[in-house]
C-alpha cells in the first residue's frame, strides 16, 4: 500500500534515529526505512564505550545508545518500516519501498533524509577472496551481533580506531588476534585502543602488509612483510601466519547510491572516505527536497552521526514550517557547536580539513595541517610526564590514580566519574586529564568510567616490598579472590606473578581487579593475565 | 564456534533451536539468526563459488551490500545469506555460478 508522509528517513542507525526523534516529537509524520530486521543501524555491535562529553553519551555502550535511541523514537510517534529496501528515488520526491521482500511500494515525502551510512573499504591482495578473508565490520556483526566467533587465530589488517576495538572485542570472544599489520609507519587509532590490546599482548606490526593469503576453500595462512617507506614489500622480511580469519579494517565510504540517483550533486573528499553528497551546514543536498546525514555525508563516526542527523531533523522542521527559522538556527549553532567539539584535536584534522572543502572555508585548512597526535606515541612507552601520572612522592604516600592519557581525543567521563573532582579535563574536551594527587584517594571508580581503559590505580604503599594495583579487566573468565595471576608489561609480556585481593563487581561489564605486585614494578606492570584453573598464559 | 558467554554481552538469550537442510546435511539454527551466522558457527565458510573462475566465496561485509554470500535458499538463487533470517527447515544449497532465476 503506498504511503504519504511528511518525512522519509532512509536508513535507522544513529543519524536517520535522531532525525527521527527531533521530526517526530514536533509532530512531523516520520516514516524510518531500513532494510534491517531491527532499527538501530551498526550500534548494536559497537559493546564499547563510547568517547566523547555526556552530551555525547561518553562512557556509554553503544549497543545501549541504540536501545535508548529506539525507544526515543517510537516513544516520539516515529514509525519503523524494517525489513525494507529503498530501491529507489523518484521525482516528488518519492522514494520505491521493497517492504519484506513481498511487495513494493511508492512513499511520497515533502522531505528525504538519506541516512544510508557508509560500507567498509577492501584491500586487495593474492587471495583476498577466500572465505575467512572479511571486512572487520563484518566479524564484529558476526560476534557482538550474532554471538558466532568468526575464527580462532585472527590477523586483523589496519591499525585505525575499527582495526583496535575489534582486535579487542575477538580477544573479549575467546579468539587470538596474532597480529594488527599497519602499512603505515605509526598507529593510526587511539593510542588508549592500542595499548589495550598491545597490554594483551597482540603484536602491532607497522610498515608491513600482508602481501598473500592462502588456502584452499578457506583461508589458512598468511604471508606477512615489512614496506619500506614507498610501501612495497621488503624481501627477506616475510612472515608466515597460521590464521583461520583475516579481518580488514582500512576505512569506510559513504553509500551514496541513492543520493546518485535522485540526481544530487556528488563532491570528492577524500578526508571524509572518498565520494560524498555535497551538502550545505544545513545537511541540504544541491536538491532542496533532499537531505543527507550520518556517514552518509561524510565518514565518521556514530557521536557525530547522531549530531548531523540531528542537524538534518531541525532544518527538515524549518523547511515544512513545523519551527521557525531564527529558532532552527539556534538550535542548529548549539549542534554545531557540539559537532565540532567532536572533531576537535589532531584526530580530527583530517574530518575537519575535509568540511572545511565542502563548506568552502579553504583559508580555515592551514591550521590543521600539523598532525600533531600527542608526544610521539609509541605502543609501550611509559607517559611518566602525562599529565595525569602521579608523581614518585605521592605514590609512596598510598593509593592513587595512574591516568595513562597522552593524545588529545575528545573525551571527558573521567573527569565526571571522580566525587573528589581530582581529575580535571576542561575546555576543550581534548584536554588531557590533569590529576589533582592531593585530592585523589585511589578509590578506584575513574577506572571503570574511562572508555579508553587507561586507568589503574596503584598502592605503594601496601607493604614493604609489594604494592596492591588496580586494573580494568573485561575478559572471562575473571579471577577470583586469591587466585594467582601473571602481572603484564604494556607489551603484554609477563614480568611478575601476583595474587588477586578484591575483584569488584562489574560497572557496565568492567571489573577492576586488585592484584599485589613487586613494588619495584609498579612503573611497568600494567595489567594481568589469567586463565582458569590457575595456570597462566 | 558460537560464545555462549561474553564478558559485556552476558549469557546468550534463551534461543529457539531449529533444524536446517545444507546440501543435505542436517545441522542446528536458531531462529531468526541470519543463515550465514548458523553456517559459520557450523564451521561452513564457502557459501558460493563464482561462475567463471569457480573460486570459493563467503562472507565479506556482513551486511548486505557485497553479494559474496549468496547462496539457493529455499529454490532461490542469488539470497544474501548474512541478512536472510533462518527458519525451521530451510534447505540451502551452495550456489555454483549465477543461478537459475525462472
Amino acid at each position: 500500500m503506498n504511503r504519504s508522509v511528511d518525512v522519509a528517513i532512509v536508513g535507522a542507525g544513529p543519524a536517520g534515529i535522531c532525525a527521527a526523534i527531533e521530526t517526530a516529537r514536533r509532530g512531523a509524520r516520520v516514516l524510518v526505512i531500513d532494510e534491517n530486521h531491527t532499527p538501530g543501524g551498526q550500534l548494536f555491535k559497537q559493546i564499547h564505550k563510547f568517547f566523547g562529553s555526556a552530551r555525547h553519551r561518553a562512557g556509554v555502550r553503544g549497543i545501549e545508545i541504540g536501545r535508548e535511541l529506539v525507544d526515543s523514537a517510537v516513544k516520539a510517534g516515529a514509525e519503523f518500516l524494517t525489513d525494507s529496501a529503498a530501491l529507489g528515488v523518484f521525482p516528488g520526491p518519492r522514494l520505491a519501498v521493497n517492504v519484506g521482500n513481498e511487495e513494493a511500494i511508492a512513499v511520497s515525502a515533502k522531505r528525504i533524509l538519506l541516512a544510508t551510512g557508509a560500507t567498509e573499504n577492501a584491500v586487495s591482495f593474492p587471495g583476498w577472496t577466500l572465505p575467512g578473508v572479511m571486512g572487520a565490520g563484518a566479524a564484529q556483526t558476526m560476534l557482538n551481533v550474532n554471538r558466532v566467533l568468526p575464527g580462532n587465530r585472527i590477523l586483523m589488517i589496519g591499525s585505525g580506531n575499527v582495526g583496535l576495538v575489534v582486535s579487542y572485542q575477538l580477544l573479549q570472544g575467546g579468539a587470538a588476534v596474532l597480529a594488527v599489520i599497519e602499512a603505515a609507519p605509526r598507529v593510526g587509532g587511539y593510542a588508549v585502543h592500542a595499548n589495550k590490546i598491545a597490554r594483551a599482548g597482540v603484536e602491532i606490526l607497522t610498515s608491513h602488509v600482508v602481501t598473500e593469503a592462502r588456502g584452499v576453500d578457506r583461508v589458512t595462512s598468511a604471508q606477512v612483510a615489512k614496506v619500506d617507506d614507498r610501501w612495497t614489500p621488503i624481501k627477506g622480511t616475510e612472515r608466515e601466519f597460521e590464521v583461520d580469519a583475516i579481518c580488514i579494517a582500512t576505512g569506510l565510504n559513504a553509500m551514496t547510491e541513492l543520493a546518485r540517483m535522485a540526481g544530487c550533486r556528488i563532491v570528492h573528499l577524500r578526508e571524509l572516505g572518498g565520494y560524498t553528497p555535497w551538502h550545505d551546514r544545513r545537511m541540504c543536498t544541491s536538491l532542496p527536497e533532499i537531505y543527507v546525514a550520518g556517514d552518509a555525508a561524510g565518514v565518521e563516526e556514530a557521536s557525530s552521526a547522531m549530531e548531523k542527523g540531528r542537524i538534518a531533523g531541525i532544518s527538515i522542521l524549518e523547511d515544512l514550517g513545523f519551527i521557525a527559522p531564527c529558532d532552527a538556527q539556534t538550535e542548529r549553532d548549539d549542534l554545531w557547536k557540539s559537532l565540532e567539539a567532536l572533531r576537535q584535536g589532531p584526530f580530527g584534522n583530517t574530518v575537519r580539513r575535509g568540511y572545511d572543502r565542502l563548506f568552502g572555508d579553504e583559508s580555515r585548512c592551514s591550521s590543521c595541517t600539523s598532525a600533531h597526535r600527542g608526544e610521539d606515541f609509541m605502543v609501550g612507552s611509559a607517559p611518566r610526564k602525562a599529565p595525569g601520572y602521579p608523581s614518585d612522592t605521592r605514590l609512596a604516600k598510598g593509593p592513587v590514580a595512574v591516568i595513562e592519557c597522552t593524545q588529545e581525543i575528545p573525551c571527558n567521563p573521567c573527569e565526571s566519574a571522580c566525587a573528589r573532582h581530582a581529575i580535571t579535563v576542561g575546555d576543550p574536551i581534548t584536554s588531557l586529564p590533569r590529576l589533582d594527587e592531593d585530592k585523589c584517594n585511589g578509590c578506584g571508580r575513574c577506572i571503570a568510567y574511562c572508555s579508553g581503559l587507561a586507568i589503574i590505580t596503584i598502592d605503594a604503599a601496601y607493604s614493604d616490598t609489594e604494592a596492591l594495583m588496580g586494573f580494568p579487566y573485561e575478559f572471562l573468565p575473571c579471577p577470583n579472590k586469591g587466585d594467582e595471576v601473571s602481572l603484564v608489561d604494556r607489551l603484554g609480556k609477563p614480568i611478575a606473578r601476583g595474587r588477586v585481593m578484591r575483584v569488584t563487581k562489574p560497572m557496565d561489564g568492567t571489573r577492576v581487579v586488585y592484584a599485589v605486585a613487586p613494588k619495584e614494578l609498579i612503573h611497568d606492570i600494567r595489567g594481568i593475565k589469567w586463565q582458569a584453573g590457575g595456570e597462566s598464559q | 564456534m558460537r560464545v555462549p558467554d561474553h564478558p559485556i554481552l552476558g549469557s546468550a538469550p534463551a534461543a529457539e533451536k531449529v533444524v536446517i537442510e545444507v546440501d543435505g546435511r542436517k545441522i542446528e539454527a536458531i531462529r531468526g539468526e541470519p543463515i550465514a551466522a548458523a553456517l559459520m558457527a557450523n564451521g561452513i565458510l564457502v557459501n558460493r563459488y563464482t561462475a567463471k573462475r569457480r573460486e570459493p566465496r563467503g562472507v565479506f561485509c556482513g551486511i548486505g551490500r557485497c553479494t559474496d554470500c549468496m547462496m539457493i535458499v529455499n529454490g532461490i538463487p542469488n539470497t544474501r545469506t548474512c541478512i536472510t533470517a533462518v527458519e525451521e527447515g530451510m534447505v540451502i544449497q551452495t550456489q555454483r555460478g549465477k543461478g537459475d532465476v525462472r
